[in-house]
């Protein structure tokens, strides 16, 4: 097992695109009696991550000076603040990046994912994980289960965000899911899907090999749209799936306009459609059959409330195998490489090991 | 049983059809007394000139006309909640009341649904309709004929304000101040809204709304649609945005400045039809976790609360009636319409006498039609 060794704050910042350095940074400490200070294990990477790598911003938020990149961590606990109770030093956690204010009124009515005030890691200007300490309110830490790995615990992020869609998406058991892009999100996406219940879940994308995966990982069904009308693509789908009359729900998990027409078309009358994938921020949209259909369309950010818990327990016991998921693991001087590695697609997660963290085993791999 | 039928190429001509026999024990036979005109019997270029609504094309002669009221001449011997003499309003689509959707309380998305004006089934604009009780609605005694017209577009209006979950002290905007935008409002209102905003491009409208159900208006400028919504937040004091949006124009324009302009959370509901695709903000919908619903016609539940709302007075629709025709000069209606003329126009049905006093300003319509 992995012991966290020395005191190096070592951190991994991005100056502006593809500019990146390492550099030492003042080690974080206990703002309130509620926190804890967490040693960061392992770190994985998103698009969102190599997105600001490359063009140094999303929408409004625009890197103007350096940040620490990352948010995909699990970590072991190090110190507690005097009135922590849920945590101990040595305790395995995973970790919730994002602080909101708790007083506002999105805070207040459950919905702590919108606060006006949210401190993101990695969302500019807050800096992220990819560090070697990380202070965090004692609520926004988790628990390990035994025997739930470190590695696993960094995916516990990703899964977060595929259970919040998956609860914006309304899913009942029985019902017909399809999800478009089969990159880590739409997979896991999938395997919460099932777990909740869905009886068919379609995994679609364009890439043959992801579709294979995804059909070994969670779906009951895939499909490959072809260069033609969503339409079309909506009726053969659900042709080659028997789902009659469009599927209960639909989620996009890719961004990509062709998708999200698609989307529209494969929905059923009265059904649910969730946008979780960001792509363009202004597509061409299908909405008279949104209209005439009357679906609900629900956008989802990020995660709030209850789902981290969910998803440490649907890998406790087995209900997501999320190591499936982690194609390699480098080691914290690597980092740049890992996030090549992900722009060009390779892989499915690449986790970078946090700087103190002492050994590295690459536990997926294909 | 005169009718007003839609014949191929937009031509309009008068038939005199069978009168309809009452299809079950637990159908009425109405006599249409008044019908208003829709956007969608007209605006969008639909049955009347082209003969073809979205996928619904008009293969054979059709009776358009489906936002009726009239009084009940023959009632099937199974029909208990109305008697003959009553007056009622039409909710004019019959659904399969076996399917998934019916049983699951969402009859408006029945895929059997006969609905009036729908190919292939005829409307309302005839000199009689059957329909089952259910679907009858007895009309409050201080409401006139003319008015009752208006209980289907109320409805309408009823459903969209109820998918957006409108509750005491919220902020809507609405967008589009023709009928069914005015309508929202006013239903909005009622069920307790305090900040209730019409946006148009047209100040007449707009000056009419202020008056009737809208707290504020906003007329949109010249400027990018984001400066608009930014411009309506500032204006209007919605600092985090409007808690509900409601688009009621299918405009492009409108629904991407309503997006920009609702809350993180809100939700933002789809009233409104136009083009088939229009550029959407979808990015503005994810980030901010907003809920984009679409709002077909009606369900259960709508006309019953409409009639509620009128009998109560807490809304008002004479105010919309803006012009009357005669049965034999139904025409004209559609013209007046498809200019945009005034803001609802009621046809009467065959030889009903025209004696509604349409006002504009302070509305003393006292209607006292008459066969």
């Amino acid at each position: 097992m992995a012991e966290i060794e020395s005191s190096s704050n070592l951190s991994f910042i991005l100056n502006k695109p593809f500019d990146v350095k390492f550099e030492q940074r003042p080690k974080p400490t206990l703002q309130s009696p509620r926190d804890v200070l967490v040693a960061i294990n392992y770190t994985g990477i998103c698009g969102s991550d190599v997105h600001y790598w490359v063009e140094g911003r999303i929408g409004d938020f625009i890197v103007e000076n350096p940040m620490v990149l990352g948010h995909e961590s699990s970590g072991t606990v190090v110190s507690v603040g005097s009135e922590v109770k849920s945590l101990k030093p040595g305790d395995r956690v995973a970790v919730e990046p994002g602080k909101p204010c708790r007083y506002c009124t999105p805070c207040l009515s459950g919905h702590y994912n919108l606060c006006n005030d949210m401190r993101f890691a990695a969302t500019p200007p807050y800096d992220g994980t990819l560090t070697g300490f990380w202070a965090s309110p004692d609520d926004f830490c988790y628990k390990l289960p035994e025997h739930v790995s470190l590695q696993e615990g960094a995916l516990v992020e990703p899964l977060a965000v595929a259970v919040h869609i998956v609860k914006q998406a309304e899913i009942q058991p029985g019902q017909s899911v399809v999800v478009m892009g089969a990159g880590p999100v739409g997979l896991l996406c999938c395997a919460v899907a099932k777990a909740f219940g869905a009886s068919k879940v379609v995994s679609v994308d364009i890439q043959p090999s992801r579709l294979e995966f995804a059909a070994s990982f969670a779906a009951t069904h895939t499909f490959t749209p072809e260069r033609v009308k969503a339409e079309e693509n909506a009726a053969r789908l659900l042709k080659e799936t028997g789902i009659e009359g469009g599927a209960d729900a639909v989620i996009d998990a890719s961004g990509a306009e062709p998708s999200i027409q698609t989307s529209i078309h494969v929905v059923r009358r009265g059904g649910v459609y969730v946008q979780g994938g960001m792509g363009k921020p202004d597509i061409t949209f299908p909405i008279m059959a949104l209209c005439t259909k009357e679906v609900t369309c629900k956008g989802s950010f990020r995660y709030g409330s209850g789902d981290y818990k969910l998803a440490v327990e649907f890998i406790s016991d087995g209900k997501v195998d999320v190591k499936r998921l982690i194609t390699g693991t480098v080691k914290f001087e690597d980092a740049e490489e890992a996030f090549k590695d992900v722009k060009a697609g390779k892989g499915i997660k690449v986790l970078i090991a946090g700087p103190n963290e002492k050994s590295c085993r690459c536990i997926g791999g294909h | 049983n005169e009718t007003f039928v839609l014949h191929a190429k937009g031509q309009f001509l008068y038939a005199d059809r069978p009168v309809p026999k009452l299809p079950s024990p637990r159908h009425v036979l109405i006599r249409v007394m008044a019908t208003g005109l829709c956007g969608s019997d007209v605006r969008m270029s639909s049955y009347w000139q082209h003969g073809q609504i979205g996928q619904f094309v008009v293969r054979q002669p059709l009776v358009l006309g489906h936002e009726s009221a009239g009084e009940v001449v023959d009632i099937g011997s199974g029909v208990t909640t109305v008697q003959r003499g009553d007056r009622v309003a039409l909710e004019p689509g019959v659904p399969c009341q076996t399917c998934d959707y019916c049983r699951g309380g969402r009859y408006n998305l029945c895929a059997f649904m006969q609905f009036a004006a729908t190919p292939p089934y005829d409307g309302t604009l005839s000199t009689y309709y059957t329909l089952p009780e259910d679907f009858c609605f007895i009309l409050p005694p201080h409401i006139s004929i003319e008015e009752g017209a208006l209980v289907e577009p109320l409805s309408i209006a009823v459903h969209s304000v109820k998918l957006a979950g409108v509750t005491t002290g919220q902020s809507i905007l609405v967008f589009g101040a023709g009928p069914i935008g005015l309508l929202c409002c006013a239903v909005a209102k009622a069920l307790g809204a305090s900040t209730v905003l019409l946006v148009d491009i047209e100040q007449s409208r707009l000056t009419f709304a202020h008056r009737y159900a809208a707290t504020g208006t906003y007329r949109m400028e010249d400027k990018s649609l984001e400066e608009n919504a930014v411009s309506i937040m500032a204006n209007f004091r919605l600092s985090e945005g409007a808690d509900v949006v409601i688009d009621a124009t299918g405009a492009e324009s409108c629904i991407s400045c309503g997006v920009h302009a609702l809350r993180r959370g809100g939700t933002f509901v789809q009233t409104g039809l136009g083009a088939s695709n229009i550029v959407f903000p979808v990015g503005q919908i994810c980030s901010k976790e907003g809920t984009y619903k679409g709002s077909f016609r009606y369900g259960p539940g709508n006309y019953k609360m409409a009639i509620e709302l009128l009998n109560s007075k807490k809304v008002s629709v004479k105010e919309l009636i803006t012009h009357t025709h005669e049965f034999f000069r139904a025409e004209e209606a559609f013209e007046g319409v498809s200019r945009r003329q005034g803001i609802k126009s009621i046809i009467y049905g065959p030889g009903v006498q025209n004696v509604f006093v349409a006002s504009s300003d302070t509305p003393t319509g006292n209607s006292i039609a008459k066969i």
